[in-house]
């Protein structure tokens, strides 16, 4: 309604030489779409390529951009999941804690106690999906708000990444003789592509995949649209968001494989703050925060945008906390676009 | 509520729906109090009451959305349980349209139509083509203005209670509930919807109407229903009456119309 709202008055505002903004407000439109669009994402990704290329032209380098690509691939995969959650109008603050202890349970199975690797995984990997499973029964069903239940889980996980090894790193060299990471190859390549990246980009694919193609991705926007209406149309919405913190819970433990295979250890304070991090990405990826749309390959490209700026910080030889300045900036930035700025509404 | 079940027009035919006994409580309220009611095939039922006389949680205990605590349907003469508004629709051809014509506003009018009842490509992914179509195809049909593409935030609340009753006719539904039909929309537009149950009526659907607006139910209706304080206390057919007639039904004594008995 507000859009149609929208192009009316701007078309009518349009006829008045009065209104200067009719133009760009247009042209905005144009460039950028309706909220939720995709296209906002890869304006924003587009910019700030431009703008880092001119500011240091090192960072268009293949090499650069590989490795850019890579370090971005934990964030990308954790924020598929987190964009999951936000389309159905919750949020999880939890993933970066789940990123870090299963991490370290993985780590800690395989090289304290020898388990074969394909079973780990599997542990880890469920164990994950049983703990998204139980936050997605607290929120729903026991009607606990997401943003308690999974700070909960923030606190809560963090506290067992800590438990693992006492507060210690794992690695290999954690025993005597060492026990190599049976699931490095994770963080190998193939055809001279990182397979970080692959499974990233897999993960990518099929969440947008499942989110607009599939009727589980239509009910999902459904309840974050309008939950009563979902319900009266017969759809299970307990059910549902439970499923959404599933997948989040499983693509953060998909992330700390991922972190573990490539960083070769894993700490217990690994992938502090991938949480907001993420939500920011999501954000950034113009899905709003109400829920009801939007889209995973814009949560992507907002990981990649927070990437850029990451990789911005090191290649101008800046201290690392400015990363946290400039996020908060393009954060404003984009709360502005989903809110509809001078320009969009 | 005995002589005036008002059966004699509908003598011989079996009813489509009955509910025998039906009680819901919410609390220390008893919102519905032993109801029990035929509905007949293609009949417009008019249901009519005070504030929190129980017309809407009847209708919602048709639609599934609640549970009776106490009572029995019968669907075409075999007891059935409605047990979810997924049920209602899909086993006992019943589509429930809300007076808040509640729809998602970031979906589609195609999106709405088919929630919870897409149609599928090899199993798993939605055929958007063919849901696209015979969205189309249906609102068209409807003689609308309303296309399968636009937002459901887009809509006027007039379009909204046509893509709801476009539900009722895409999943080709034997019973279409209605609750408040004209509430949410303008008076200009109270005519459409009354036009949009007739038409209804006259490709045979089962009609049952909720309204306030007593001209309207006696501009439609066939049969009506008046409920006081939880109780079903008439049911008269739609033949002469005037909405003084109704408001007397619903009132009673109260409302004190002198030279006229009650009908009980």
């Amino acid at each position: 309604m507000r859009l149609t709202t929208h192009a009316g008055s701007a078309a009518r505002k349009g006829a008045e030489p009065a209104d200067r903004w009719a133009v760009p407000r247009r042209l905005t439109r144009l460039v950028l779409g309706r909220e939720g669009s995709v296209r906002r994402p890869v304006a924003f990704l587009v910019a700030a390529v431009i703008i880092a290329t001119i500011i240091t032209p090192d960072f268009i380098r293949p090499s650069n951009l590989g490795s850019l690509l890579v370090d971005s691939s934990f964030l990308v995969v954790i924020s598929v999941g987190e964009a999951f959650v936000i389309v159905v109008g919750s949020i999880d603050l939890g993933v970066e804690s789940l990123l870090a202890s299963f991490g370290m349970i993985l780590a800690w199975l395989t090289v304290f106690h020898a388990v074969p690797t394909g079973l780990a995984l599997l542990v880890t990997l469920a164990g994950a999906l049983l703990v998204g499973l139980f936050v997605g029964f607290l929120v729903a069903r026991v009607h606990i708000p997401s943003f308690v239940v999974t700070l909960g889980v923030y606190w809560g996980f963090r506290g067992i990444a800590l438990l693992a090894n006492g507060g210690q790193y794992i690695s290999p060299d954690s025993v005597s003789p060492a026990r190599p990471f049976g699931f490095a190859a994770i963080a190998g390549s193939s055809a001279g592509v990182s397979n970080l990246i692959i499974v990233a980009f897999g993960v990518v694919v099929a969440g947008q995949v499942v989110l607009s193609l599939t009727p589980f991705g239509l009910w999902l926007k459904s309840i974050g649209s309008n939950e009563q209406a979902a319900r009266r149309a017969g759809l299970r919405a307990d059910l549902l968001k439970m499923s959404v913190f599933a997948i989040s819970a499983v693509l953060a433990a998909l992330a700390g494989i991922m972190f573990t295979a490539w960083q070769g250890s894993i700490y217990p304070d690994s992938a502090t703050g991938y949480s907001l991090e993420a939500i920011a990405a999501v954000i950034l990826g113009g899905v709003p925060f109400t829920g009801g749309r939007g889209t995973v390959v814009g949560a992507a490209l907002g990981a990649l945008l927070i990437g850029v700026i990451n990789d911005l910080i090191v290649l101008l030889g800046l201290p690392a906390l400015y990363e946290y300045i400039f996020v908060a900036v393009v954060l404003v930035v984009a709360g502005l676009q989903a809110r509809g700025s001078v320009f969009v509404k | 509520m005995t002589d005036t079940h008002a059966a004699g027009q509908h003598r011989g035919t079996e009813p489509v729906l009955s509910v025998r006994r039906l009680v819901k409580r919410f609390g220390a309220i008893t919102a519905i109090d032993d109801v029990s009611l035929d509905i007949y095939p293609g009949e417009v039922l008019g249901v009519i009451g005070d504030n929190g006389a129980g017309k809407s949680t009847f209708l919602s205990l048709l639609s599934g959305y609640h549970h009776p605590d106490a009572g029995e349907f019968y669907y075409r003469g075999t007891r059935a349980r409605i047990t979810s508004p997924a049920r209602s629709r899909r086993e006992l051809g019943i589509e429930m349209v809300y007076q808040d014509l509640a729809m998602s506003p970031d979906l589609t009018v195609w999106q709405n139509l088919f929630l919870g009842e897409e149609r599928r490509r090899l199993r798993l992914f939605l055929d958007r083509r063919g849901m696209r179509a015979q969205a189309r195809e249906v609102l068209e049909r409807m003689r609308t203005k309303i296309r399968p593409d636009d937002l459901a935030s887009e809509l006027s609340g007039g379009e909204r209670q046509l893509v709801a009753v476009a539900r009722g006719v895409l999943f080709d539904r034997d019973i279409i509930l209605l609750d408040e039909p004209t509430a949410a929309v303008s008076v200009a537009k109270a005519d459409d919807v009354l036009d949009t149950v007739r038409e209804l009526h006259a490709h045979g659907k089962t009609v049952i109407l909720i309204s306030h607006r007593l001209e309207d139910v006696l501009a439609v209706c066939t049969r009506i229903a008046v409920f006081v304080t939880g109780r079903l206390e008439h049911v008269v057919p739609n033949d002469g009456l005037t909405v003084a007639d109704l408001v007397h039904l619903m009132f009673g004594s109260r409302a004190g119309r002198p030279g006229r008995p009650a009908s009980q």
